[in-house]
C-alpha cells in the first residue's frame, strides 16, 4: 500500500464512523479472557448468526472494571447505550435475544461508572 | 413507546435484598400511574456509586439520584419521569470523577484495527507535529507541564530537549514497558487496549529527539500485549506510519520489540538499556545519563508507556488544555491500578489532586469485605504505606513524597485489617532481595540483613534495638546503593514504621501478632464443640501434626506443629481456632 | 544434538543475526521453541555468534525467566505479586504443592505439569490469579485449584 498523507486520515476516519450505528464490543485484554470473554464473545457471534441480527461484535481492550469481567457493551439504535458485567455464555445469548432482538435491557447485570471522557 | 430507562441499585453496604424491593414498589407506582410501558426500569449490578442508599440513574437524561427512600417514588415520576426535571435535593454529587484521557480509547476501540484509531483521531497529532517541527513539540510538551509516569516524574519536555541537545547524528527512543512493580498492570492494559496510541507518541518523542530507531521493552509476561503491540507495528508499517519518509515527510523511524525476561531491576533505565543490548541488566552509575549516553553509548530517551500514551493528545488538544488539569506541580491524569482489597479492582484514571479517600472510597467502593480499611500502598516496592487519617492528602508527586511513598507507576494496593504491616515491609523487601542484581555491597547486604530482622521480629525473637537498627541500615541503604532499587528499598520497611511502629512493638514486646499472619506467633487449637471429626485436617498436615480418629475426633500436638496454618484453612467448620 | 533441533536454532539465529544486541532474543525464541535452552543449543549458539559460553550462561542465569531443565507439559505460575499475595495466593500455591507433590521449580514426575511462581500476571484486578501456559485463570479459591489441574490433567 502506498505511503498515508495526512488527507487520508480523515477518508478512513468517516469510513469506519459509517458503520457505527448498532454494536456490542466485548473487553478482550488479559483479564477479560481470564474471566472468560472468548468464551462469551463467541456466544455472542453465534447467537447473533441464530437471530440473524445485523449488529457489529467488536474486540476491544479493558474499560477498567476488571473484577467484573467479562465486560460486554451494548449500543443499539434507539436504546441506551450499557455495560453488561460478570457475563457468561446464557447471559450473552439473553443480551442477543432479550436487547438486541427483544428491545429489553437484562435484569441485574448492568454495570454503570462515573466517569468523564476527555477529547 | 419506552422513553427513559430507570436503573436501581442499593448501595447500602451489606445489602442484599434492597434493589429487589425497591424495584418491586417502583414498578408498582409505576403500574398505578400508568406509565409501566413508558418507563424501563432495570435493576442494575453497580452504579459506581457506593455507600449511599438507593441509586437512581435515570437515562437518557444522565441525572443520578442518591440515598432515594420510598416515600420520593411519587415526586421522581411526576417531576423527573413526567417532565424530565431534576430534583435538587435528590441529585448525587459525585466527589470524586474519572477523567478518561489515557485511558479514553480503552476498551472502546479495536486494538487490532488501526482504522479504528485513526477514526478516533489516531495519528492527527503525528501529522500536525510533522508540520510543526521538533522545536514546536518540544515547546508544547514542556509547557503541558508533563511529567513521566514511569515512577520518577521526570519532566518530559526537558528530557526530550536534553536529549535532543546532545550532539549526534544516531540517538535512539526507548518505550518502558517493562511495568515490575507487582500489583500494578496499567502499562499492560493501555499497551492492550490502545497499542496505537503509544506507537504515536514513540514517534513524536523519536521526531523530536532526533532518533530514527525506537524500541519497545516489553515485559515477556505480557504475551497479548507483545502480540498487540507487534500487530499494531506491522499495520502502521503497511500504512508508512512507521519506517520510511512517515507521512512523506524526511523522518524516517523504525520500531521493534524487545522482550524483558523477569528482571524487576531492567526497568531501570541503565539497566534496561543493558538488556536491550544482550547483556545482564545490571545498572551503571549516572551520570552520564542516557540522554547523553545511552544504548550503545548514544545519546537515548527512555520514556515510560503512559507518558507517551498522554503525548498525542497534548499535541492535539494543546498545552493549556492539558494543563489545566491536575495540580501545580503535577500536570494530567494518574492512571491507578487499585487493587488488594478493594471492592472495586481495577483500573481508574483521575486528575491529579484527586484525594485518597475518593480514590479508594467513592471509586474504589471502600473494602471488599466491609473490613476496617487499614492503608493503602503506592509506588510498589520503592513506595510505602499511607494510613486512614492521611487519605484526604490530593494525590501528586511531591505529597506522596512527603508521606514517605512515591507516586511510582500506579499501583495503588488496599489493605484491611487482617493485613500486618511486618508482614507487607518483609513481602516487598524479600523482593527487593530477590531482585537484587547484586552489582553494589549496601543494597545486596543491607537488604539481606533487614530481611534477618523482620524475620525475626515475625517470629518473635527480636528486640526494640532492632527496630533502630532497621532504620540505621535503611539509610545506609537509601545513601549509598547505586540504583534506583537499592535506594528506595527500605520504603516500605520504613513507612511501616513510620505509621505502624506499634504493631512492630507487638510483636517484640508481646510476641503477638494483631492481624492473626506471623504464623509462627499463632498457636493452633482443635475446637471440640466444633469438630465435625472429618479429618481433613490430618490429612491436610505436612508434618502429620494432628492425630485422632473419626470416632475420637482430633488433636494438634503443639511440640510437632509447625504454624503452616493448612489445617487453619482446610477446616470447612471453623473449628480450628488460631490465637 | 538431532538435526531437527540444530535446524530449528539454525533458523532462529539467521532472523536475528541482522540485529544489534540479539542474544536475550535468540533466548527467548530457543526458549519458545524447546520449553527451556537445552545445553547443547546454548553450546551452539556460542560457537555460531562467536561468543563464549560463560557469557551465554551469565546472561541465562541473571533473568528468572529463562530455564535450564525442560519444564513439564504444563507450566502452572501462582502469582505472588502483592495483589494476589494479599488475597491468599501463598495458600494456592501450597494446595498445587500438595495436589502435586513437588517444590517450586521442579516438575510433577510424569512429566505434566511444572510449578513455579511468578511476579504479576498483570491481571491484579482478578486477584488471586495463577497461569497454566498462556491461560490465566482468576479470582480463585483455594478449592478451584484441584479442578484446574484435573482439568488439565484430562486434556492431556
Ligand atoms: C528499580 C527500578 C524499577 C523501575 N521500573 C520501571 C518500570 O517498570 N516501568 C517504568 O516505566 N519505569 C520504571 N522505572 C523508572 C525508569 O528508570 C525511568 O525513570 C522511566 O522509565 C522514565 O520514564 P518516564 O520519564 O516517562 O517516567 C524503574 C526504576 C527503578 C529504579
Ligand atoms: S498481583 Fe497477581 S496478577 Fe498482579
Amino acid at each position: 500500500m502506498a505511503a498515508l498523507t495526512a488527507d487520508d486520515l480523515a477518508a478512513i476516519a468517516s469510513r469506519i464512523h459509517d458503520q457505527n450505528a448498532s454494536w456490542i464490543r466485548v473487553g478482550m485484554s488479559t483479564c477479560g479472557i481470564a474471566a472468560g470473554a472468548e468464551r462469551v464473545y463467541a456466544a455472542l457471534e453465534d447467537e447473533l448468526q441464530r437471530q440473524g441480527a445485523g449488529v457489529q461484535l467488536k474486540k476491544c481492550g479493558c474499560l477498567g472494571m476488571c473484577a467484573a469481567e467479562p465486560l460486554v457493551e451494548v449500543n443499539i439504535a434507539g436504546m441506551p447505550r450499557v455495560i453488561y458485567c460478570r457475563v457468561d455464555e446464557a447471559c450473552a445469548r439473553d443480551i442477543v435475544r432479550g436487547h438486541v432482538c427483544g428491545g429489553k435491557l437484562l435484569q441485574d447485570y448492568i454495570i454503570d461508572m462515573q466517569s468523564e471522557d476527555a477529547s | 413507546m419506552i422513553t427513559k430507562t430507570v436503573l436501581i441499585k442499593d448501595t447500602t453496604p451489606g445489602s442484599t435484598s434492597g434493589t429487589k424491593e425497591f424495584f418491586d414498589v417502583f414498578t408498582a407506582a409505576l403500574r398505578e400511574s400508568k406509565l409501566a410501558d413508558e418507563i424501563r426500569l432495570v435493576r442494575a449490578a453497580d452504579i459506581g456509586v457506593y455507600n449511599h442508599g438507593i441509586v437512581l440513574k435515570i437515562l437518557p437524561d444522565n441525572i443520578t439520584y442518591a440515598n432515594v427512600q420510598h416515600h420520593d417514588i411519587k415526586r421522581i415520576i411526576g417531576v423527573t419521569l413526567k417532565h424530565g426535571n431534576p430534583i435538587k435535593d435528590l441529585l448525587y454529587q459525585p466527589r470524586a470523577y474519572q477523567l478518561r484521557l489515557v485511558l479514553k480509547n480503552c476498551g472502546r476501540i479495536d486494538p487490532e484495527s488501526i482504522d479504528d484509531y485513526i477514526a478516533h483521531d489516531g495519528y492527527r497529532a503525528l501529522s500536525a507535529a510533522l508540520q510543526a517541527g521538533p522545536d514546536t513539540v518540544i515547546r508544547e510538551i514542556t509547557a503541558s507541564g508533563l511529567r513521566g509516569r514511569g515512577g520518577g516524574g521526570f519532566p518530559t519536555g526537558l528530557k526530550w530537549s536534553m536529549t535532543r541537545s546532545t550532539p549526534g547524528n544516531e540517538k535512539y527512543m526507548i518505550c518502558n514497558a517493562d511495568e515490575g512493580d507487582p500489583g500494578a498492570y496499567m502499562d499492560r492494559s493501555v499497551l492492550e487496549g490502545d497499542p496505537h496510541a503509544v506507537i504515536e507518541g514513540m514517534l513524536i518523542a523519536g521526531f523530536a529527539i532526533g532518533a530514527s530507531q525506537g524500541y519497545f521493552y516489553i515485559r515477556a509476561e505480557y504475551p497479548l500485549a507483545i502480540e498487540r503491540v507487534q500487530k499494531a507495528i506491522d499495520q502502521a508499517h503497511a500504512y508508512g506510519l512507521v519506517g520510511e519518509r512517515i507521512f512523506g515527510s524526511d523522518f524516517s523511524m523504525d520500531l521493534e520489540i524487545r522482550l524483558g525476561a523477569g528482571a524487576f531491576v531492567c526497568g531501570e533505565e541503565t539497566a534496561l538499556i543493558a538488556s536491550i543490548e544482550g547483556k545482564r541488566g545490571t545498572p551503571s552509575p549516572r551520570p552520564p545519563y542516557p540522554s547523553v549516553k545511552g544504548l550503545w553509548g548514544k545519546p537515548t530517551c527512555i520514556n515510560n508507556v503512559e507518558t507517551l500514551a498522554n503525548v498525542p493528545s497534548i499535541i492535539r488538544n494543546g498545552s493549556a488544555w492539558f494543563s489545566r488539569i491536575g495540580t501545580e506541580n503535577s500536570k494530567g491524569t494518574k492512571v491507578f491500578a487499585v487493587t488488594g482489597k478493594v471492592r472495586n479492582s481495577g483500573l481508574i484514571e483521575v486528575p491529579m489532586g484527586t484525594t485518597l479517600r475518593d480514590i479508594v472510597f467513592e471509586i474504589g467502593g471502600g473494602t471488599a469485605s466491609g473490613k476496617r480499611f487499614k492503608a493503602v500502598q503506592t509506588g510498589g516496592p520503592s513506595g510505602g504505606v499511607i494510613p486512614e487519617h492521611l487519605l484526604d492528602t490530593p494525590v501528586d508527586y511531591d505529597n506522596l513524597q512527603k508521606l514517605g511513598s512515591i507516586m511510582g507507576s500506579g499501583g495503588m494496593i488496599v489493605m484491611d485489617e487482617d493485613d500486618c504491616m511486618v508482614d507487607i515491609a518483609k513481602f516487598y523487601l524479600k523482593f527487593c532481595v530477590d531482585e537484587s542484581c547484586g552489582k553494589c555491597a549496601p543494597c545486596r547486604i543491607g537488604g539481606y540483613q533487614m530481611l534477618n530482622l523482620l524475620e525475626n521480629i515475625s517470629r518473635g525473637n527480636a528486640t526494640l534495638e532492632d527496630l533502630e537498627r532497621l532504620r540505621l541500615i535503611a539509610k545506609a541503604m537509601q545513601k549509598a546503593s547505586l540504583c534506583g532499587l537499592g535506594q528506595t528499598a527500605a520504603n516500605p520497611v520504613l513507612s511501616t514504621l513510620r505509621y505502624f511502629e506499634d504493631e512492630y512493638r507487638e510483636h517484640i514486646l508481646n510476641r503477638r501478632c494483631p492481624s492473626k499472619k506471623c504464623t509462627a506467633l499463632l498457636q493452633f487449637i482443635i475446637d471440640r464443640s466444633r469438630c465435625k471429626k472429618c479429618g481433613l485436617c490430618a490429612r491436610s498436615c505436612p508434618e502429620k501434626a494432628i492425630t485422632g480418629d473419626k470416632e475420637h475426633g482430633y488433636t494438634i500436638d503443639t511440640a510437632r506443629c509447625i504454624n503452616c496454618g493448612m489445617c487453619f484453612e482446610t477446616c470447612k467448620f471453623g473449628a480450628v481456632e488460631r490465637n | 544434538m538431532d538435526q531437527a533441533a540444530l535446524e530449528t536454532a539454525r533458523t532462529i539465529i539467521e532472523k536475528w543475526r541482522p540485529k544489534k544486541g540479539n542474544l536475550i532474543m535468540i533466548l527467548h525464541d530457543v526458549q519458545d521453541a524447546f520449553g527451556y535452552i537445552p545445553p547443547d543449543i546454548a553450546r551452539y549458539l556460542a560457537r555460531t555468534l562467536h561468543i563464549p559460553l560463560a557469557r551465554i550462561y551469565e546472561v541465562l542465569t541473571f533473568y528468572h525467566y529463562f530455564k535450564l531443565q525442560p519444564p513439564g507439559k504444563y507450566k502452572i505460575s501462582v502469582c505472588m505479586g502483592t495483589a494476589c499475595y494479599l488475597k491468599g495466593s501463598p495458600s494456592l500455591l501450597q494446595e498445587l504443592k500438595n495436589i502435586l507433590n513437588v517444590e517450586e521449580g521442579q516438575t510433577t514426575k510424569d512429566g505434566m505439569f511444572y510449578l513455579e511462581s511468578v511476579r504479576c500476571l498483570g491481571c491484579c484486578g482478578l486477584s488471586p490469579a495463577l497461569a497454566v501456559n498462556e491461560t490465566v485463570h482468576g479470582t480463585l479459591t483455594k478449592s478451584d485449584v484441584i479442578d484446574i489441574v484435573s482439568q488439565y490433567a484430562k486434556e492431556a
